[in-house]
């Protein structure tokens, strides 16, 4: 049974993921027989009618066009997010990197302000302005970040983080001046640094999923490159790991991954941070198995921490709240248990 | 006897390396031939590692040049280098859980490229690997939870599987116990004689680099002082020269190869009135005084010595003035002579710990006559061979003038200090 389960063991992931997808997308605020929501999503996926002559159009607008996109955009921010942070941990051997070490959340986060400030509620190119402002503002700040810390040719990791955690700093307080001057804006700055799914449909799925795609296959051609990375960079060179290019490889491709996601659904945090660790816990440090189950299980956590976020109170609470209410007392708990173990 | 024809696999042209305001290699030279066993020694800061981190790709030489396998290393991708030489790192940690495969399967990395995952042919190369270091009983357990010889046995599985031609190993014993120093050394001499791999290593232990490797690099300040093999690199003259300290080198009948027993580094900080002290001596005990009187800065003398004794070779190698004799050889009128005018000029004379014979009982002719104080190993009663000779010869003296006598050497040693030593 156990080599069943070990052998299949992606498979089974991804059933149980699609599960997941399902049943969240039948659960909401607004009542919608389970029936009835089986046939709109039988009849959009399948195009097969039985009987949606009963079902009113706001239903059906409701699961195939609200909450089927923002399950499936949950799936893919707590999933990149994951990685990401599964792959910072590796290339900084810090176990409290995170996606956001590097500063990108803040500087996606001054970037949105200032979107918010300037009232920018206009579309770029098909695109939510605030979300390109925040883009950007990400996508400098590594840039700004990376310059600083390198010496030549190489960039040492140590000096990357601080320089990370510098600059993040610096943008915050940037950031705490725009909200101090602008006191009509302050809520809703507020509600986007704690991130939300809210109001997200189809084209933001369309939008971060490109990203996605390719930062994953990066990170799975470069996982037993990056193994050999948790022994340190000298024996990894000695090795054969031509290490500063790893370096750039997958710090690049993770922090446009990270700040494609910001740009989008604000800062979620805690599960870039905990969703690796857990993982590991499972099935141990090797990154052809971290990598994708971190894909996995970051992608329904964060599904069942937005279900959550919206179907537990009559306000909805931004899901950034959530991961870290839920995601804090559960690694507790695994690190505990993990310490009577003894392993 | 390939070795007849021997491939340079390593030539260090005057290699000048270091961090930006420091060199550290100065001017490094050497040719090392496939198969050899080369040991880099010398003190600490002379660039030994520093020598490793160039050959492995860590650190780019200022100036000069390293071919390695007759190209120039820097042309080399770290990976094409790894697929040649291969580290063993002092000790080696790891803060995350691989199991013992995980890490010595890590070696195959140079052959793989990202789109292979390890073929079969990966795995029997890491079994192997496993099994010739008797690593294969544990492959599944925790790097972490093993012992620290254990590790490096795996971190050698590791190396053995990237296929190196060169091995390079950084002080691969020094947080082992002698066990499993041995263990670990026998290890790589069987890699380099059985592989014909070429290994070198940097230890700090003298002894161990002269038992195993067939040759010897001794290093001070980022430079070549002697190369060559053990027995002509292994000299006072040589160590001397690095290594500020008293030191003694006697062969090791055993291995055939010098030995070295460090003696001493700090001079003492007590101040001692120097005196003219004369050991009777010549058997195999009175190393600890002669050491001892030599260590206080007195002026020392001994006789008469039978060449090849220990008590000869501690002198020999203190710079003790003695009086010889030839090996196993009863003492000459002459050397008797030259002995107690040598005593006469002293200060102290001890008769120390020493088996008197008939051969060797005329080093007490006369000196009851001596001017100076005269201490007497109080053990002479049990080293009478001489059929109550002796004890005539002592009474006789006992007779005529003071014998100190003590119980032994240490107490011996405490009167001199005490009799000696200047006060502040």
């Amino acid at each position: 049974m156990k080599n069943i389960i070990a052998k299949y063991r992606i498979v089974i992931s991804i059933i149980i993921c699609l599960g997941i997808i399902y049943f969240c997308t039948l659960m909401g605020v607004t009542s919608i027989s389970f029936v009835d929501a089986n046939k709109i999503l039988i009849n959009q996926i399948f195009h097969i009618d039985l009987g949606m002559k009963n079902i009113s159009e706001g239903a059906a607008v409701i699961i195939w066009n609200v909450r089927l996109p923002r399950v499936i955009l949950a799936f893919l921010t707590g999933g990149a997010l994951a990685i990401c942070g599964a792959a910072y941990q590796g290339i900084f051997k810090n176990p409290m990197a995170d996606p956001y070490i590097l500063g990108v959340s803040s500087g996606a986060a001054l970037g949105a302000s200032i979107g918010i400030v300037l009232n920018f509620s206009g579309n770029f190119l098909g695109q939510n302005a605030i979300a390109i402002l925040a883009f950007v503002g990400a996508f400098l700040t590594i840039i700004i970040v990376y310059q600083i810390s390198r010496v030549g040719r190489v960039v040492p990791v140590g000096t990357l983080l601080l320089s990370g955690i510098a600059i993040g700093q610096s943008l915050g307080a940037m950031m705490s001046l725009i909200m101090i001057y602008n006191k009509n804006s302050m809520t809703q700055i507020m509600f986007w640094t704690m991130g939300s799914l809210n109001g997200k449909g189809w084209k933001q799925v369309l939008i971060v999923l490109p990203y996605i795609i390719i930062g994953t296959l990066i990170m799975l051609t470069s996982v037993r490159e990056l193994d050999i990375m948790l022994l340190g960079e000298e024996t990894a060179t000695q090795l054969g790991v031509n290490t500063e290019r790893l370096k750039k490889k997958v710090l690049f491709s993770s922090s446009i991954i990270t700040a494609a996601v910001v740009s989008v659904t604000g800062i979620i945090g805690f599960v870039g941070l905990i969703i690796p660790h857990i993982v590991r816990m499972v099935t141990g440090p090797k990154h052809r198995t971290l990598v994708p189950f971190s894909l996995f299980f970051g992608g329904a956590f964060l599904i069942f921490c937005d279900t959550l976020s919206r179907t537990v109170a009559s306000q909805e609470i931004p899901v950034g709240i959530i991961t870290a209410a839920f995601g804090g007392p559960f690694f507790v708990y695994l690190l505990k248990k993990r310490k009577k173990g003894g392993s | 006897m390939e070795r007849l024809m021997p491939k340079i696999m390593l030539d260090f042209k005057d290699v000048v390396a270091g961090y930006t305001d420091k060199n550290i290699l100065c001017g490094f030279n050497a040719t090392i031939c496939q198969g050899e066993f080369i040991g880099l020694i010398g003190p600490n800061g002379t660039g030994k590692s520093t020598l490793l981190k160039c050959l492995s790709g860590l650190l780019e030489i200022k100036s000069g040049e390293i071919q390695l396998d007759g190209v120039n290393n820097i042309t080399y991708s770290h990976r094409e280098r790894a697929q040649k030489v291969a580290v063993v790192p002092q000790s080696f940690d790891i803060d995350y859980d691989f199991t013992v495969e995980d890490i010595v399967l890590m070696g195959r990395n140079p052959y793989l490229s990202y789109k292979s995952k390890e073929s079969k042919n990966d795995y029997r190369i890491v079994m192997e690997a496993m099994e010739g270091t008797k690593t294969l009983q544990f492959k599944k357990r925790l790097y972490n939870t093993l012992s620290g010889g254990e590790k490096q046995r795996v971190i050698i599985a590791r190396a053995i599987a990237q296929e190196p031609e060169i091995i390079l190993l950084d002080e691969p014993t020094s947080a082992l116990d002698i066990h499993h120093q041995i263990e670990i050394m026998e290890l790589i001499r069987d890699l380099n004689l059985k592989k014909s791999m070429t290994v070198i290593a940097v230890l700090h232990d003298i002894n161990l680099a002269a038992r195993y490797c067939n040759r010897l690099i001794l290093m001070n300040n980022g430079e070549v002082i002697v190369d060559g093999t053990p027995s002509q690199v292994i000299n006072e003259e040589n160590l001397k020269k690095v290594y500020d300290m008293k030191m003694l080198i006697q062969e090791n009948k055993l291995f055939g190869k010098p030995e070295i027993i460090p003696l001493r580094v700090i001079k003492s900080h007590e101040m001692y009135r120097k005196i003219r002290v004369h050991v009777i001596c010549g058997g195999n005990n009175a190393l600890q005084v002669l050491e001892g009187l030599e260590a206080m800065g007195h002026n020392v003398s001994a006789g008469v010595i039978n060449q090849g004794s220990d008590d000869w070779m501690i002198c020999e190698a203190l710079k003790i003035h003695m009086i010889e004799e030839n090996p196993f050889t009863n003492i000459s009128l002459d050397k008797q002579k030259e002995n107690l005018r040598m005593m006469s000029e002293c200060d102290i004379v001890y008769i120390s710990d020493l088996p008197f014979g008939l051969g060797n009982i005329n080093n007490l002719v006369g000196i009851e006559s001596l001017k100076c104080k005269i201490y007497l190993n109080n053990n002479w009663v049990n080293n009478d061979f001489t059929k109550g000779l002796l004890e005539t010869c002592v009474n006789k003296i006992k007779n005529k003038r003071e014998l100190i006598e003590i119980n032994d050497d240490h107490e011996f040693l405490k009167a001199v200090k005490k009799w000696t030593m200047i006060n502040h």
